[in-house]
């Protein structure tokens, strides 16, 4: 048997690494995805006041720092019996869909476009965020940077501080908006939707219009029909602040919808001795191992799976560009929703639709009459002795939970973070793909990588932002070796 | 010249808020005046980029793993050093280098010179908010390091004494 470890995961993981196992033959006798799990965070919070969560979660990752800032606020809401008033609920969703602005744009010029505007095969110095701008044109490049910028600004107005949000506590939110700021912040969320728009028309000009591509995205090696999850609203329609967890199964049909404070009902955590990390999965299903189809409880969350488990977009534009997504990539609709799309690189598109529907909600919101009210806050009643959060970040939906004593001093605390979700598709979506690419008697060469890291980018994980990447370069080493860990031949990049 | 001083890590994961200890230290010791600004950021990529546009000069300071040295070992690199630290990229927004060439191409005033001030760590995947020994040990040289750099000699300026 030999081995192929990718190590590091370019652009996304440092810490991660592909390990693909060879049989005699040379084809693809198992693939694994391992990362160190950071250790001790539960530790870290017990004993500590549960009103500080909102600002230690937030520094757990710079990636994501406002989705745990809002997973938290809303847990304290729930640990204090406080319930926000409407205008708080309004304004941290307004900080929300801004953030996701940044966050989807950034992911998908920096990080999950290139792979198509470049091109899979195209050297690895290349397929980065400087490429696309000198294939696209420098000017996308400054929209880019200035969409990050203004809603940066949006974020460090509403959020009371840059990067990483102060504002938010037990039963709201503690800083107004303005008048002159909600004018705005009303002029950057319509730069957000038309930048929104023709981050679609890029897509659709690169990657739709090209037939290759469009084959690419199609084809049986980016292809897991699991179930899916995600936050709904009571419409059933997509929502990244609140609503109710709602699971579908491979065919589209609702296993179930829940309240996020009773995931532990819905949710397990499978432990493999190969890896640090836990593989949630479905209890009702049962786990069935690394494989897809409604006997196997593995489910997904991520901005294609939000789409498959909802009705539709809550925005008229994003509705528009949801149903163009399943008319070209879907296989028609029952009971009057979609059928889910299976095809994992679709995850892409399914991430622009988001982006609009996240400048489209974001300018709802700041033009909502309520946005301006100084009424933010409801008073925190006595300790509930438990509280759980739950909104969809990004990369999947993010659950915090947490028990304190009287006093509101933490006793437990447990999350499921987005991309934790995500644990064992990524494993099957790593494993299917290189069985499909490397096969007997084929050279490894570093396009067949890239392909293979593609399975995995897609779903954008956020494992930890650490690295121990060289400065200024990323190297990519590919040991092939015999059956006794001999190096036969070595692949690198950097 | 306009001089940033970027404490670059997570401030509650142990070593690796190494980076970010020293520029609280050395915020400290700087005159008001010095005209240099400070800032901690946690990774990057495009947000330590923008961080540090506009800027002549920026001094990072962050954790690094080599393994090749002891805890505490105090590195000077550069962008193009094959030493590593830790969090000069990100998982989200791409590496540095990267996004100096964008921010150049754009346009935007990337700084003259960047300076990397590594500080290899034992400890980088255990939460805490307190460094090892070996590393704690360190702070007052790297601390020093920073300030020679930044053209501050005399911790007695701290005082206010010019």
């Amino acid at each position: 048997m030999s081995r192929i470890s990718i190590d590091p995961i370019t652009r996304l993981e440092g810490h991660g690494r592909i390990d693909i196992f060879l049989d005699e033959e040379g084809d693809v006798a198992n693939a694994y995805f391992q990362v160190p799990e950071l250790r001790g965070f539960e530790q870290f919070c017990v004993g500590r006041l549960a009103e500080d969560m909102p600002v230690i979660t937030n520094r757990i990752c710079g990636v994501c720092p406002e989705a745990h800032h809002m997973a938290a606020s809303k847990a304290l809401d729930a640990l204090f019996g406080a319930d926000p008033p409407s205008a708080a609920k309004k304004v941290r969703e307004l900080l929300y869909s801004a953030f996701y602005v940044t966050d989807h744009t950034t992911h998908f010029y920096a990080l999950g476009g290139p792979d198509f505007i470049i091109g899979p095969d195209a050297p690895p110095g290349e397929r980065n965020i400087l490429g696309v701008i000198r294939k696209v044109g420098l000017d996308i490049g400054r929209q880019v940077i200035d969409c990050r910028a203004r809603n940066h600004h949006v974020i460090k107005t509403v959020g009371g501080r840059s990067i990483h949000p102060v504002a938010g506590l037990p039963g709201g939110w503690s800083r107004p908006i303005t008048a002159a700021e909600r004018d705005e912040i009303v002029v950057i969320a319509k730069q957000n939707v038309e930048f929104a728009l023709f981050t679609l028309k890029v897509f659709d000009d690169i990657v739709l219009k090209n037939p290759a591509y469009l084959d690419l995205v199609t084809s049986d090696t980016y292809s897991h029909a699991t179930y899916y999850m995600g936050l709904v609203d009571e419409r059933n329609r997509v929502n990244f602040y609140d609503g109710m967890v709602r699971v579908v199964a491979p065919d589209g049909a609702e296993l179930v919808k829940y309240h996020a404070r009773d995931y532990a009902s819905h949710i397990a955590e499978r432990v493999e001795p190969w890896s640090y990390l836990k593989y949630p999965y479905l209890k009702a299903v049962g786990w069935k191992g690394f494989v897809d189809g409604p006997y196997s409880g593995v489910y997904a969350a991520s901005p294609l799976s939000r789409l498959n488990v909802s009705d539709g977009m809550a925005t008229p534009r994003a509705q528009e560009h949801f149903e163009r997504l399943y008319e070209t990539l879907g296989s028609g609709r029952v009971n009057n929703r979609y059928r889910p799309v299976h095809f994992r690189l679709a995850t892409h598109w399914a991430r622009l639709v988001e982006l609009l529907y996240a400048a489209e909600r974001m300018l709802e919101l700041a033009e909502d009459p309520e946005i301006t009210s100084p009424e933010l806050r409801t008073k925190p009643g006595p300790i509930t002795g438990s509280g759980v959060g739950c909104v969809e970040a990004p990369r999947g939906t993010l659950t915090h939970h947490y028990e304190a004593d009287e006093r509101g001093v933490l006793t437990r605390v447990n999350m499921i973070v987005g991309t934790t979700n995500n644990h064992a598709p990524m494993t099957m979506s790593i494993r299917k793909a290189a069985e499909r690419l490397i096969t007997k008697g084929k050279v490894v060469e570093e396009g067949m990588l890239n392909r293979i890291e593609m399975a995995f980018r897609l779903y954008d994980p956020c494992l930890s932002c650490a690295t121990h990447a060289a400065v200024g370069r990323m190297p990519l080493r590919v040991h092939i070796r015999d059956a006794i860990g001999g190096i036969i031949r070595t692949v690198s990049r950097g | 010249m306009r001089t940033i001083v970027v404490g670059l890590g997570n401030p509650i994961l142990s070593d690796d808020s190494v980076g970010i200890k020293v520029a609280a230290l050395v915020r400290e010791r700087l005159p008001a005046d010095a005209g240099i600004d400070m800032t901690e950021a946690y990774a990057g990529g495009l947000r330590l980029m923008e961080a540090i546009a506009g800027y002549d000069r920026a001094i990072i300071v962050d954790a690094m793993k080599s393994g090749a040295h002891p805890p505490g070992t105090i590195m000077r690199l550069s962008l193009d050093s094959p030493a590593t630290t830790r969090n000069t990229l990100c998982t989200h927004d791409g590496e540095l280098s990267t996004a100096l060439a964008l921010g150049r191409d754009l346009g935007l005033a990337m700084p003259e010179s960047i300076e990397i001030i590594g500080i290899e760590a034992a400890e980088v995947e255990q939460f805490g908010e307190e460094l090892t020994q070996g590393v704690s040990g360190a702070l007052p040289q790297a601390v020093a390091e920073v300030l020679r750099l930044c053209g501050v000699r005399d911790f007695a300026l701290k005082r206010g004494r010019p």
